[in-house]
């Protein structure tokens, strides 16, 4: 069997490894394909690389080698055409390749709006998405001192922490009242918009993005807030969200179905046979069901491996685990397990605040149960979390049994006894 | 990528093997070798001693004294700077209070207090295999009884048991001074270790060949102290091997290269390839109770973790695949833990068992857990 993965991405290595992992080099052909770097790296770690806290060899996870000892094909070259009918895919360089298996795992890409004056940008815009990003960023930083990040989200923070490293001026222009109501509750919002103030950064909140402006080569040099304010800035990363990236997929000979990504069942087959799809630009879901569209790490990894799964013939019928994500601003770490935004209206809130340090933990429940957690400030072992989640337990135990989940370092554990805490109705 | 403004080259070259970490690597060079050798002639040539003038005009001893303060004032200022970038994580600042505390106490005040008093100039944080001549009987009969003790017990008994309970890390990241340098004035070169799989199949060799040397070098020296009168071409063999050993192993292994490589090579390439100490040590941690837990699914493999273990390890390979690990080479620095942006890792002591030293390609076996 030959298994073609387009992507070299989490879901797709992941995938490829998965595969391996049931069928030696004799019963499976693996080929990973990628146009962006010949090997798999750390998507997360972009800002590490920017921040010259890590090289880019130290990006990728696995040995080079180990592509070789596990006997895993790499082409560095992009897709340009599919047939389903003939099993066949073609590469840019001109030539085919015949798969019995196709994964597409091809990711997402930044998503944009068209700005006034967007058309005529040729330089400045940047993102941490792609490797090419972080070449973009490092090229870029030379010839800055001012930098507008737009969109209230974890991209926006590590443009904006990336930039403040490299001792650039930074605006942060946030659409909504406070950073990240997506995720947050007003209060977090409100302590990480202080740490990110706190950092030198100019956070303008309840602002839009009017126009940008660029020099006579088609550099960005400035933007205009929807308050008519103007700010010069020389770089610009618009970090509003991510888009799977399918348009290339209209142009192919057999386009499969397509929604806002790649529309997939829950065993990752997509409309055509034998062409599976995972990661970031699957859109999940049966016909009477909402499209499910995860653009997160775990769930792309996850996915990668049942994809795997599907593609050896296993019964696979995903449903994502209870929601988790993590991540960390500035210096203040976040976890959040379970349901923390849009809950039903009378959903009970409990938010814990630590008098002196920026550390509050805040959790979701109604009469019955807890319903999520949004963890900030320490460390907390998000698989007890979600435990306790599963197994429906009310807040009295949650209460009780909290100090469990705390995985702070040794000797630094944080003191639950000490917090301050307000209960409300939502 | 290099820093703006004029300097800005050198930051970077500093830190990454650049041409100034060469320079900086190549005056340790010259310094240890005239710490070692001032005052002698080696082929003809007559070193000069610069290092006992400065030690006389500060009234010290010997230039030995004069290099431990050296030492004392870089694990001190490092330590200042160690405790200082991580002062929002308690293991960090209290271990790096401790390595402080031990140099400048047991390291160097006790040790020169002893010798004002007249006693034989001895180092409590010290024991052997690191220290040799605490098992050689020649040494042994000088030292009054209780130093005999710990030298004896201390190595055969306080060493494997707290090994057992904290791993090795109670004595390489708390106690020991090739360490303590290593996590203080060493702190900006951490990340140079060397991560390849072929680093680790060195490793593994080189420090148990270390061992081994020091064991047979041990048994000669204490044999020859028993039976050398009566074979005297014994004796000259064991006096040999004993130098030989002292040469290679405690002169240019663990000083010159150990610390002249900083820059170049990392911080730990003594503790890692070469340390007899640590290789014990290394064996007891994985019957003990220390291990790193990683949290289930959490790992966005980032890569900080592995970029600044000083001890080579891939962190990140195990927390990928959400393995719980120990390595006979962790010495429980803890920074892997402290740079882990999504707090995946822990430090912790205990007992439960789980596969260890696993190969890289074992580790791809392991997957999710639901």
């Amino acid at each position: 069997m030959h298994v073609v993965i387009v992507g070299n991405g989490v879901a797709g290595t992941e995938a490829a490894l998965a595969i391996r992992r049931r069928l030696d080099p004799s019963r499976a052909r693996i080929t990973l394909i990628s146009e962006e770097h010949p090997y798999f790296f750390s998507r997360t770690a972009l800002m590490y690389a920017y921040m010259e806290r890590m090289q880019r060899r130290d990006l990728e996870p696995y040995e080079r080698e180990m592509y070789r000892r596990q006997k895993i094909e790499l082409l560095h070259n992009r897709v340009v055409d599919i047939d389903a009918d003939a099993h066949a895919i073609t590469l840019d360089a001109g030539t085919t390749l015949s798969y019995d298996r196709l994964l597409l795992a091809v990711g997402a890409r930044p998503r944009m709006v068209p700005f006034e004056g967007l058309d005529e940008v040729k330089d400045g815009l940047v993102n941490f998405v792609s490797m090419q990003d972080l070449d973009h960023c490092e090229r870029l930083t030379w010839s800055t001192t001012e930098a507008v990040v737009l969109g209230g989200g974890l991209i926006g923070v590590e443009l904006a922490e990336s930039f403040i490293h490299h001792g650039l001026k930074v605006s942060f222009v946030v659409r909504e009242p406070y950073f990240w109501p997506a995720a947050l509750a007003a209060e977090e919002g409100e302590l990480i918009g202080a740490e990110i103030r706190r950092h030198g950064i100019e956070l303008i909140i309840d602002r839009e993005l009017k126009g940008i402006e660029s020099d006579e080569a088609g550099r960005v040099s400035g933007v205009r807030l929807s308050d008519g304010r103007h700010l010069p800035a020389q770089m610009l990363g618009v970090a509003i969200g991510v888009v799977p990236n399918v348009d290339w997929l209209r142009e192919v000979k057999t386009v499969p179905v397509l929604g806002r990504g790649i529309r997939v069942d829950r065993s990752f087959r997509t409309s055509l046979p034998d062409v599976f799809a995972a990661g970031d630009c699957a859109e999940i879901g049966g016909e009477d069901e909402t499209p499910l569209l995860e653009t997160i790490w775990y769930s792309a990894k996850l996915q990668g491996q049942r994809a795997a799964s599907a593609i050896l013939g296993d019964e696979v019928n995903y449903a994502p685990p209870i929601f988790y994500n993590s991540s960390k601003f500035f210096g203040i770490e976040y976890t959040t397990v379970g349901q923390c935004v849009g809950v039903p209206s009378g959903t009970r809130s409990l938010y814990r605040k630590h008098p002196t340090r920026p550390i509050t933990q805040r959790i979701l429940f109604d009469e019955a149960r807890v319903l999520g957690f949004s963890m900030l400030g320490s460390r907390w072992d998000h698989t007890l979390l979600q435990q306790w989640i599963a197994e429906r337990r009310p807040l009295s135990y949650v209460r009780e049994h909290l100090h469990r989940a705390q995985f702070d370092v040794e000797f630094g554990r944080v003191d639950l006894t000490k917090f301050q805490e307000e209960e409300r109705t939502l | 990528m290099r820093q703006k403004g004029s300097l800005g080259w050198l930051k970077h070259d500093l830190t990454h093997r650049g041409p100034t970490a060469w320079l900086l690597t190549l005056g340790l060079f010259a310094f240890y070798f005239i710490l070692y050798y001032g005052g002698r002639t080696l082929a003809g040539v007559a070193i000069p001693d610069l290092f006992t003038p400065i030690a006389r005009a500060l009234h010290l001893p010997s230039k030995w004294t004069f290099y431990g303060l050296l030492y004392t004032l870089a694990i001190a200022i490092g330590g200042a700077y160690v405790i200082y970038k991580y002062r929002h994580n308690r293991y960090q600042v209290i271990r790096t209070s401790v390595v402080i505390f031990v140099q400048a106490t047991l390291a160097f005040s006790v040790p020169w207090i002893l010798t004002i008093f007249e006693q034989p100039e001895y180092y409590f944080s010290y024991l052997w295999p690191l220290k040799m001549e605490y098992f050689y009987p020649s040494t042994i009969l000088a030292m009054p009884l209780p130093f005999i003790l710990f030298s004896l017990l201390g190595s055969l008994i306080m060493v494997p048991l707290l090994g057992i309970f904290f791993g090795k890390r109670w004595y390489c990241s708390w106690v020991c001074g090739c360490g303590g340098l290593a996590n203080t004035a060493g702190e900006p070169f951490r990340h140079l270790s060397n991560k390849s799989s072929k680093a680790w199949a060195f490793e593994k060799w080189s420090i148990h060949i270390t061992l081994f040397l020091s064991l047979v070098t041990t048994a000669f020296v204490i044999a020859s102290w028993g039976v050398g009168e009566n074979y005297p071409a014994f004796s000259e063999q064991a006096a040999s091997l004993r130098s030989l050993y002292g040469f290679v192993v405690a002169t240019l292994l663990s000083g010159i290269i150990g610390v002249a490589l900083y820059p170049v090579g990392g911080t730990r390439v003594w503790c890692r390839y070469f340390c007899p100490m640590a290789a014990i040590l290394g064996l007891v941690q994985k019957f003990g109770r220390y291990r790193i837990r990683v949290k289930d699914n959490m790992c966005i493999s980032c890569g900080m973790c592995s970029t600044y273990c000083e001890m080579g390890i891939d962190v990140r390979a195990y927390a990928q695949r959400n393995q719980d690990f120990v390595r006979a080479s962790c010495v429980g620095c803890g920074i892997c833990a402290e740079v882990c942006p999504r707090g995946v890792l822990r430090l912790e002591n205990r007992w439960r068992r789980d596969p260890q030293e696993l190969s890289m390609d074992a580790l791809l076996n392991e997957t999710y857990r639901g």
